[in-house]
C-alpha cells in the first residue's frame, strides 16, 4: 500500500440514515504524524465519520482513503495499523477489563505488554473488574489502555476522555503526548476545546456534516477576531465606529469584536471618545465556535 | 385520591411495556396452548379403542422415567385425563419460564442496559418498576392461561377439567412471577437472576416427579409448590382448592421481593460476582463466541442427556404398546409393513424431535450476534483486523458446532436404550440417525444465520425455520397434509436407516438450501451498516 502523506483523506463524503443526511459532502484531512483535533457540537457527524473510516458504515458518497487504503474494501489490511477507542465503550459482561484489553489487542496482533502495565497502574485502572462492574469513565480506561498498548501508526479516538475526571484527563494527555512522540498519528474527536488545545496540530470543525473551518490552531484564531470590552467617557458616534463588527452600545459601555489586523485602527477610533477601561481579549475557541454559529445561523435564517 | 408514591407512574409505564412487550408472550402462549390443544386432538385418533387407552394406561403406569416429566398419570380413559397427564406439568413450566423472562428482563435487564435509569429519574415511584414487571409477569400467566383454556375448549377438552388445567398454568406461571422478582433483586446481572430462578423451578420440577416415581410420603409432595399442581387432579378430582396455596406463595414471595428491593441499591445485586482474572486468554473470534456461548451450550448439553434418557425410555416402552396394538399387528400380519420399518420411522421421529430442540438451541446462539451488536460490543472488534466473515464465520461457526455436539449425546444415550430393546434397531443404526439429522438442524439453523446477517431488523424472522419444521413434523401428519407440504420440514428428508428402504436425494437438496442460506446470510453482514447506536 502506498505510503503517503496524507493518513486520512476524504472528498465530498455523504452518509444518510433513510432520508436524514448525517454527512453532507465531508472533505476531511489529516496528514501522517500529526494529533488533528476533530470537533463538533453533538449530532454534527463525528462518530458517522470516524464508522465510516473504520468501515463499520458504509459511505453513500465521496471517497475516503485511510492509510492509503480503501476504508470499505481493504478493511483487514488497514485495521493491522490503527486502534480505535470508541465514543461508548460497552465490555462483554461477564469478562474482566484485563481480558477484554488482551483481547482487543491479540485482536490485533499482539500489546507491547510492558506498556501495557504501565498504563494500567498510570490510569489506576482495577482490570479484575467484570464489565459490569465498571463505571463510564472506567470501562473508557480499558478501550484506552487497550489501543494505546498497541504499537498503532494511526489512533483513532472518538471523544476518548468523555467520562474521566480531571486527573485522569491529564493522564491521558500526557500519554496521547508520548504516543505523538514515537511518531503516532492521531485523529482525536472531541466536543470540548480545551481538550485537543494542547495537543492537536490542525484542527478541523465539523457542524451539521460538513468540515466548517480546518487549519492550525493558529490560522483559524487568526480568521478569528479578537472581542473588545470599554468603558467610554462619552457616547461615540456610529459612524466613527466602521473598524469594529458586532457593536454593542450599553450607555458608555462597548462591547464589539475586532478583525486581527483592525485592532490599530479600532484603538484609534474609540481614544478620542475617552477610555475608562479597556479589555482586549485574543479569540477563544469558545467564541470562535460561537461565531461559526452564529454564521450557520445566519445563513439558515438567510434561506 | 392519588396513588401512594411508591407506585407512582406505574400504570403508564405497564401500558408503555406491554405494548413493546406483548410480542414477546407469543411463543410461550403458542408453546402451551399447542401442548394443551393437542392432546385433545389427538387422543381420539392416537387412541380410538377402550384396549388402546388401557395398554396407554399400562404403560405410562409401568414406566416411572414417564413420570419423571409428566408426573403421576391419574386417568388415562378420557381426553380429558390424558390432557392433564400430557399439559400439566410442561405446560406450568413452560408459563413459568415465560414469567421468569419477563419479569427478569423488565428489571434486571433494563438496569444493565440503562434504560431502567432514565426510567428512574423520571417520575416514578421506587417500587413503579418492579411493580410493573410483576404485572407483566401475572398478565401473561392469565394470557396463557385463558388461551389455552378456549382452544382445547373448542378443540373438544370437557369445560371443568379444561378449565383447572389452564388455571394451574396461569397458578405456576405466577409462582414464576413471584420467585423471579426475588431473584431479580439477589442476582448481579439479568442473566445471574434468571438462571437462579429457572433452576429453582427445575430442581422443584425434577422433584415433583421423582416424589411421584417413588410414591414419597405425603409431606414430600407437599411441600412441593409444583405438586400442588398436579393435586388438582383436573378430569379426575377438579379439585381447585391447592390453587389458593399457589396464590398465597405469589403473595408471599412478592412481598419478599418489595421489601428486596426497597433495600438494595441501583444495578446491584446481593450477590457480587468474584473478581475476574487481570490477564486474559481469549484471544480469538472463536474462542470469544465460545465463551459467550460456554453457559448455554454447557446447560443445554445438561439438558440433551436428560432429553436423551427420556426418550430413551419412550422408545423401549414404544414396543410394548405397538406389539400390543391390534391394529399394528393386523398391518403386520399383512405384510403391509414390517416391524423394522416401523421402529425404524419411529425412530427417526424422535430423533426429529431431538434435531427439533436442538436448533431451539442453536438458533439462540446465532441470535447472540445481533445482541452483540445492539449492546456495540462488535463495534470494537470489527475495528481490529478481524474482517467481518470472520467474526461472523465464529459464532456461526459455535452455533453449527453445537448441533452434532447435542445430537450426538442425545443420540448416544437414545441409541444404549434403543439396542437393548430388542426392536431390531442397533446401536450403530440409532446414533447413525442420531447423526444424519445433522444437515437437517444445519439447514433450520441457516434461516436464523441468513436473517441476522442480511435483515437483521427482522430477527423475529430467525425462528422460522423452527417453527415451520416444528410445526409440520409434529402436527403436519395428524392433519393429512400433502407430502409437498410435509416436504418443506428439512426432517421430512432425513433418511430412516433403520427402514428397508431409503434415499440420500432429499438431504443433498437440504443441505443445498442451508448452504444457500448460510450464503445469503455471510454476504448480508460484510456488506450491510453495522447497528450504531
Ligand atoms: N444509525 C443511525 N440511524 C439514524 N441516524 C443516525 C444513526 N447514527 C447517527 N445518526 C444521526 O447522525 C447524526 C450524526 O451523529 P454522530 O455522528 O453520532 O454525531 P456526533 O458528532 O455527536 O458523534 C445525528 O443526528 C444522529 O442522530
Ligand atoms: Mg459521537
Amino acid at each position: 500500500m502506498p505510503d503517503t502523506a496524507q493518513v486520512i483523506e476524504t472528498q465530498g463524503l455523504v452518509k444518510r440514515f433513510g432520508r436524514f443526511t448525517a454527512l453532507d459532502g465531508l472533505d476531511l484531512s489529516v496528514a501522517r504524524g500529526e494529533v488533528h483535533g476533530f470537533l463538533g457540537p453533538n449530532g454534527a457527524g463525528k462518530s458517522t465519520t470516524i464508522r465510516v473510516l473504520l468501515g463499520l458504515l458504509r459511505a453513500n458518497g465521496g471517497t475516503a482513503r485511510l492509510l492509503g487504503g480503501d476504508p470499505w474494501s481493504d478493511v483487514v489490511e488497514l485495521h493491522q495499523r490503527l486502534a480505535y477507542v470508541p465514543g461508548d465503550v460497552a465490555l462483554w459482561p461477564s469478562m474482566s477489563g484485563g481480558e477484554a484489553i488482551d483481547l482487543l489487542g491479540s485482536l490485533r496482533g499482539g500489546l507491547d505488554d510492558a506498556r501495557r502495565d504501565e498504563l494500567v497502574e498510570r490510569f489506576e485502572l482495577d482490570p479484575t473488574k467484570r464489565g459490569r462492574q465498571y463505571s463510564k469513565g472506567n470501562r473508557q480506561k480499558v478501550a484506552i489502555v487497550a489501543a494505546l498498548a498497541s504499537n498503532a501508526e494511526l489512533l483513532i479516538l472518538d471523544e476518548p476522555t468523555s467520562g474521566l475526571d480531571p486527573l485522569m484527563e491529564n493522564v491521558f494527555q500526557e500519554v496521547l503526548g508520548e504516543a505523538k512522540e514515537r511518531g503516532t498519528t492521531v485523529l482525536l474527536s472531541s466536543h470540548i476545546l480545551s481538550e485537543v488545545e494542547t495537543l492537536a496540530d490542525r484542527l478541523s470543525i465539523i457542524r451539521a456534516g460538513r468540515i466548517v473551518e480546518t487549519g492550525t490552531l493558529a490560522q483559524i484564531r487568526g480568521n478569528a477576531r479578537t472581542s473588545v470590552h470599554a468603558t467610554l467617557t462619552r457616547t461615540p458616534a456610529a459612524a466613527d465606529l466602521a473598524a469594529l463588527h458586532d457593536v454593542h452600545l450599553d450607555g458608555a459601555r462597548l462591547t464589539a469584536t475586532v478583525d486581527a489586523d483592525g485592532i490599530g485602527p479600532a484603538m484609534s477610533a474609540l481614544a478620542p471618545y475617552g477610555l475608562e477601561s479597556l479589555t482586549v481579549a485574543p479569540p477563544s475557541l469558545e467564541s470562535l465556535f460561537l461565531r461559526l454559529y452564529e454564521d450557520e445561523g445566519d445563513a439558515a435564517g438567510a434561506r | 385520591m392519588s396513588a401512594p408514591a411508591a407506585v407512582t407512574g406505574a400504570p403508564r409505564l405497564l401500558r408503555a411495556s406491554l405494548h413493546h412487550e406483548a410480542r414477546s408472550f407469543a411463543p410461550w402462549i403458542a408453546i402451551v396452548t399447542a401442548l394443551s390443544a393437542s392432546s385433545v386432538l389427538v387422543y381420539p385418533w392416537v387412541f380410538p379403542t377402550q384396549a388402546d387407552r388401557e395398554g396407554l394406561a399400562t404403560l405410562v403406569g409401568s414406566n416411572p422415567a414417564l413420570g419423571l416429566i409428566f408426573g403421576p398419570a391419574f386417568d388415562l380413559s378420557t381426553a380429558d385425563g390424558f390432557n392433564a397427564w400430557r399439559a400439566l406439568a410442561l405446560g406450568g413450566l413452560f408459563t413459568a419460564l415465560g414469567a421468569i423472562f419477563v419479569v427478569t428482563r423488565a428489571t434486571r435487564g433494563q438496569e444493565d442496559s440503562g434504560q431502567a435509569e432514565l426510567l428512574a429519574s423520571g417520575v416514578l415511584g421506587r417500587s413503579s418498576r418492579l411493580l410493573t414487571a410483576v404485572a407483566m409477569g401475572l398478565v401473561m400467566s392469565v394470557v396463557v392461561g385463558v388461551v389455552s383454556f378456549l382452544v382445547a375448549w373448542a378443540c373438544g377438552g370437557g369445560v371443568e377439567s379444561t378449565a383447572l388445567l389452564s388455571a394451574t398454568f396461569t397458578a405456576t406461571g405466577w409462582m414464576g412471577t413471584g420467585i423471579a422478582a426475588v431473584t431479580s433483586q439477589l442476582g448481579a446481572e439479568a442473566r445471574a437472576s434468571s438462571s437462579l430462578a429457572v433452576a429453582t423451578f427445575g430442581t422443584l420440577f425434577i422433584l415433583r416427579g421423582f416424589a411421584y416415581s417413588v410414591e414419597a410420603a405425603d409431606w414430600a409432595i407437599w411441600i412441593n409448590p409444583l405438586a400442588w399442581m398436579t393435586e388438582t387432579k383436573p378430569s379426575v378430582d377438579n379439585s381447585w382448592a391447592p390453587l389458593g396455596l399457589a396464590v398465597a406463595l405469589t403473595a408471599v414471595t412478592l412481598a419478599v421481593a418489595f421489601v428486596l428491593q426497597s433495600r438494595r441499591d441501583f444495578g446491584q445485586g446481593a450477590i457480587a460476582p468474584a473478581p475476574g482474572p487481570a490477564r486474559g486468554r481469549t484471544r480469538s473470534p472463536f474462542a470469544l463466541a465460545l465463551r459467550l456461548n460456554r453457559g448455554s451450550l454447557i446447560a443445554w448439553a445438561v439438558g440433551f442427556g436428560v432429553l436423551g434418557t427420556v426418550f430413551g425410555y419412550f422408545t423401549t416402552a414404544i414396543t410394548d404398546l405397538l406389539s400390543a396394538d391390534e391394529g399394528i399387528a393386523q398391518i403386520l400380519a399383512a405384510g403391509a409393513t414390517t416391524p423394522e420399518d416401523l421402529f425404524g420411522a419411529f425412530l427417526a421421529t424422535i430423533i426429529s424431535l431431538v434435531g427439533i430442540i436442538s436448533s431451539i438451541a442453536c438458533v439462540q446462539m446465532v441470535l447472540r450476534v445481533r445482541k452483540e451488536e445492539m449492546e456495540d460490543r462488535v463495534e470494537p472488534l470489527i475495528a481490529t483486523p478481524v474482517s467481518r466473515p470472520r467474526y461472523y464465520a465464529a459464532h456461526v461457526g459455535v452455533a453449527l458446532l453445537a448441533a452434532p455436539v447435542f445430537l450426538t449425546i442425545a443420540g448416544l444415550v437414545i441409541a444404549s436404550f434403543a439396542s437393548g430393546a430388542d426392536i431390531g434397531v442397533t446401536f450403530g443404526e440409532a446414533l447413525g440417525q442420531a447423526l444424519v439429522t445433522v444437515p437437517a438442524v444445519w439447514t433450520v439453523v441457516a434461516v436464523s444465520i441468513a436473517v441476522v446477517g442480511a435483515r437483521p431488523r427482522l430477527a423475529i424472522a430467525a425462528w422460522a425455520g423452527v417453527v415451520i419444521s416444528f410445526a409440520l413434523t409434529l402436527l403436519g401428519p395428524t392433519f393429512g397434509l400433502d407430502d409437498w407440504v410435509l416436504g418443506i420440514s428439512p426432517y421430512y428428508h432425513v433418511p430412516h436407516l433403520a427402514t428397508s428402504a431409503y434415499s440420500w436425494g432429499g438431504l443433498a437438496v437440504v443441505a443445498l438450501v442451508g448452504a444457500l442460506l448460510c450464503g445469503v446470510g455471510f454476504r448480508g453482514f460484510r456488506h450491510r451498516d453495522l447497528a450504531t447506536s
